[in-house]
């Protein structure tokens, strides 16, 4: 028999703790926000696969993947961030109390920032699954380099990852044979990384072919590449086969409940808004230019921020401006605009009128929108009339007869 | 419904996995497999593995870099 799921209250879940989902912790913690952090498997995500970070700002010495986000990680537990290490089941994320389900516990939170990142694409090519990770297909250079000392090793792919990680993997192996799509010469990575390989004397390249066929009794023993031009096989004797191919979008978990892209990945507007109030999408799994550690992480301070405001501002709404008790008026102005200044002092006479039946409440929109988005006006400056806890009437005229006629 | 513990501190891919595959075959459904592990790259393969299996996986950090990741034989 199943045991009664656990049931944890937050302010703020993020699924996912890689670079992005870090920072989200980060900045939702410092706003001292109740935040718990969901990782599948190990902290860091991606970023932990690579062996030399030379482009993440502010650390000059190129370190492992790991080590910024361990660093990352680190802070975040300061700040009081609670990590939870193990896979999501299911979500809920329509209405005012998201769900978020793991098989042992249920936790609820007034938002969620997905994180979840993506995953290496596989070839597809014949028996791949037989031989994935231990069996001789591996993501991930910097695991897995060590065990490859004096062997020879396939690499599958020509862009950054695949030729920065194949140079790194001949410090260990033997024999590094590289099989790129292109023409000889033409290869996705940087201009830096291409020369650097061209002049690697460990480095060997099999031009315009792509992955036919794994094969091998148990482990694999043989990589059997096709030439895309000629449609001829080459088999190439190795020990272990490295596929850096790119990278698929972890969205699987919000399929049908939060709108993807084709290729699944998710949009997000400016402040990482998904189309669901009060859940957010960064990094990797979102539909974006740039996958990088410097990308997450401002990603992640968007969205822990957003949560933030977006929580202030849903307490302030449901308690404040949407109180049931006596009649409401709620006075949408911009600051700097001089018109919708000046009228303030009518609201403020038709406040003194009313003391004691009603509540006026002034919504400046100079620094956030998001209650005004809340109230559905449709420009602004408005007057906003609420009874019982309800909209009964929008003004947009700054007429103060008009408004206390509608009163 | 026992609990084993498989001590595979000190030990660098893909030992752990390797360890926890065959110690696995000789549970029965229902106990659950704790393998302590230390280096980060078993953090990787051995939980995906375990649910791409479809058990049930969930990881305890012991202690910084120490990990136990816990999994339930539940079929």
């Amino acid at each position: 028999m199943a045991r009664e799921k656990k049931v944890e209250y937050y302010d703020v879940i993020i699924i996912g703790g890689g670079p992005a989902g870090l920072s989200a912790s980060i900045y939702a913690g410092r706003a001292r926000l109740n935040t718990l952090l969901i990782e599948k498997a190990l902290i860091g995500g991606l970023a932990t696969y690579t062996n030399e970070i030379s482009n993440y700002p502010g650390f000059p010495d190129d370190p492992k993947g790991e080590k910024i986000t361990n660093l990352m990680k680190e802070q975040a537990k300061k700040l009081g961030v609670n990590f939870k290490l193990t896979a999501v089941s299911s979500v809920e994320l329509e209405g005012e109390e998201k769900i978020v389900e793991t098989f042992r516990n249920k936790y609820i939170a007034k938002t969620v920032i997905i994180a979840t990142g993506g995953r290496p694409r596989t070839t597809g090519a014949e028996n791949e699954e037989q031989y994935l990770f231990d069996k001789g297909i591996s993501f991930c250079a910097t695991c897995d380099a060590a065990a490859n000392t004096d062997k020879h090793v396939v690499v599958i792919g020509s862009g950054d990852a695949a030729i920065e990680e194949g140079m790194f993997l001949t410090k260990f192996a033997r024999k590094v044979t590289v099989s790129v799509m292109h023409d000889e010469g033409i290869m996705d990575c940087n201009e830096i990384a291409r020369q650097a390989a061209l002049a690697n004397p460990k480095m060997e390249f099999v031009w315009n072919s792509v992955a036919k066929r794994f094969e091998g009794d148990g482990h694999l023993e043989t990589v059997v590449l096709k030439n895309v031009k000629t449609g001829v096989e080459i088999p190439v004797n190795c020990d272990n086969c490295f596929e850096f191919i790119g990278y698929l979008p972890n969205s699987e978990l919000f399929e049908g409940v939060i709108n993807m892209t084709p290729q699944r990945y998710i949009p997000v507007t400016e402040k990482k808004e998904t189309n669901i109030e009060g859940v957010f999408a960064i990094g990797d799994v979102t539909d974006k230019w740039l996958k990088q550690v410097a990308t997450a992480v401002g990603d992640g301070a968007i969205a822990g921020t957003a949560a933030e405001r977006y929580i202030a501002e849903k307490e302030i709404f449901d308690t404040c401006i949407m109180q049931k008790e006596k009649q409401g008026l709620i006075y949408v102005y911009n600051a700097i605009d001089v018109p919708s200044r000046e009228f303030l002092t009518h609201i403020e006479a038709i406040e003194n009128e009313n003391k004691g039946r009603l509540i006026v409440n002034r919504i400046d929109t100079y620094k956030s929108n998001g209650i005004a988005l809340k109230l559905g006006v449709e420009k602004i400056p408005a007057i906003v009339i609420t009874k019982e806890g309800k909209i009964v009437g929008k003004l947009y005229d700054l007429d103060k007869d008009q408004v206390i006629n509608a009163l | 419904m026992k609990e084993v513990i498989l001590d595979c501190l000190g030990e660098a891919c893909p030992v752990p996995l390797v360890k926890a595959q065959n110690k696995l075959k000789e549970l029965e459904v229902g106990d659950v497999l704790i393998v302590q592990i230390d280096h980060s790259c078993a953090m990787k393969n051995l939980p995906e593995w375990a649910r791409k299996d479809g058990y049930n996986v969930e990881v305890e950090e012991v202690d910084d870099g120490e990990w136990e990741v816990i999994i339930e034989k539940n079929k």
